[in-house]
């Protein structure tokens, strides 16, 4: 079986992960901010520990994350506690549906605006782009790293610095390209930033989190039990123990360690492999014929969205997946981005590359497409 | 003497604090309960303490 649907999420994972995972839940197999015995404080310790991997891996100085079950949960919990009435957003057109949901939902209760930037004005300068879509209370710029549907790095620097410089706030949504694109959100301007562990990061399923590079001032997504100040009715105003109440899922968070761990000690090579198989990828696709490259041209991590011939995504992905292979159609969980790309109706085909992925795997899928395009 | 924290993370950031300084401590459970911090914080016997702390909102008991 040959698995091309990494951004989907990273089937493979190294075997550091599956060890860690099994550590936990083997030999700790306990909560942490719970128990006050050895067992129970060195889970706290292993919690603290993941909690600054994260913070140093994307560049926050101060510890401050908040662990969620992935990153749609810590959207959710960003915009709908960050934001308040009157306020305006602006985001990309290439934005997930876990962006695009919680603000429109704001939005149909009459809370906020937003705009969505154009992909015809992602080519403007941070400055002119700046001019177009902010507004007196535009309080909160929104990107993602880079598009789950064509891959393209949609995460400019000079946008977030512009957007700080002015006094809008700068979220990043990391869930596409967080452990192949390394970014440093002192220093470009980033105050918060989502992300997921079983993409990218190669972790298990099952965490993800907001960091900020200051302790924010918004409201608690759940209310329970926080290990912390426990007679209070209502969560206490501690960080970050406000925003994780319920029990973690440390087998996972531990899995992130690990896998963090794994990615800064081969993050060059990593990024060389795929980058060399994404070229590979798209010179044998330019061969096959009637076949379409979305964004081709632009910077991009190794995720493709192709269509051949009119033929829609989901007959393509049948007949890839009779031969073993494993790819996504469909709409990605991404409107904004078919609308921009006008694939709404058929859908594209999603082949995204991972860690684990050989030219071999590639030349089978190009073998394959090729007798499409014929 | 006992270092308590309300943040259990800002309990470990301290113990690297001071394991990084060559300070003996323990994390072990607050004597006070979790009613005003959390469970567990820092036991140590090293006067200079907590001035590797002083920037973490903290409480000496």
């Amino acid at each position: 079986m040959i698995y091309l649907d990494y951004a989907a999420t990273s089937k493979y994972k190294p075997e550091e992960v599956y060890k860690a995972f099994e550590y936990y839940f083997r030999e700790i197999g306990v909560s942490p901010g719970r128990g006050t015995y050895k067992l129970g404080v060195e889970a706290s310790r292993m919690l603290y520990k993941t909690r600054k991997i994260v913070a140093n891996y994307f560049g926050c100085e101060k510890h401050n994350v908040i662990f969620t079950k992935n990153s749609t949960e810590a959207i959710n919990l960003f915009f709908n506690g960050y934001l308040e009435k009157g306020d305006h957003v602006i985001m990309s057109c290439y934005e997930h549906n876990a962006v695009l949901r919680p603000l429109t939902k704001l939005k149909e209760k009459g809370i906020i605006e937003y705009s969505i930037i154009t992909r015809e004005d992602m080519n403007l300068s941070a400055e002119e782009l700046y001019i177009k879509y902010a507004k007196k209370n535009t309080k909160l710029f929104v990107t993602t790293l880079a598009s789950n549907l064509t891959g393209r790095v949609i995460y400019r620097p000079e946008l977030t610095k512009i957007m700080k410089a002015n006094g809008v706030s700068t979220f990043v949504d990391s869930s596409q390209g967080a452990g192949k694109i390394r970014i440093s959100m002192q220093d470009e301007c980033i105050d918060y930033l989502a992300f997921t562990g079983h993409k990218d990061l190669l972790a298990m399923p099952g965490v993800g989190g907001l960091v900020c590079v200051e302790v924010p001032t918004v409201q608690p997504l759940l209310q329970g039990g926080t290990g912390v100040l426990g007679d209070k009715y209502t969560n206490p105003d501690v960080f970050p123990d406000a925003y994780e109440a319920g029990t973690l899922n440390m087998p996972a968070i531990w899995s992130l360690h690990a896998s963090l761990s794994w990615i800064i000690d081969n993050f060059d090579s990593i990024t060389r492999h795929e980058q060399e198989l994404l070229s590979y990828l798209l010179d044998k696709l330019a061969t096959v014929r009637k076949l379409i490259v979305y964004d081709k041209d632009y910077n991009r991590v190794s995720t493709v969205g192709i269509n051949i011939g009119g033929m829609k995504s989901n007959e393509l992905v049948q007949l890839l997946d009779e031969n073993d292979i494993c790819t996504r159609g469909g709409i990605h969980c991404a409107i904004l981005a078919h609308e921009a790309i006008n694939t709404s109706d058929i859908g594209v085909v999603r082949i995204s590359l991972g860690w684990s992925t050989t030219r071999e795997e590639i030349d089978k899928l190009i073998e394959v497409l090729r007798s499409v395009g014929e | 003497m006992y270092i308590v924290f309300y943040s259990t993370s800002h309990v470990f950031e301290a113990e690297e604090r001071l394991n990084e300084n060559g300070i003996d401590c323990k994390v072990v459970p607050t004597p006070v309960t979790d009613k005003a911090y959390c469970g567990v914080c820092i036991e140590t016997s090293a006067h200079n303490a907590e001035c590797y702390v002083k920037d973490i909102e903290h409480c000496v008991i």
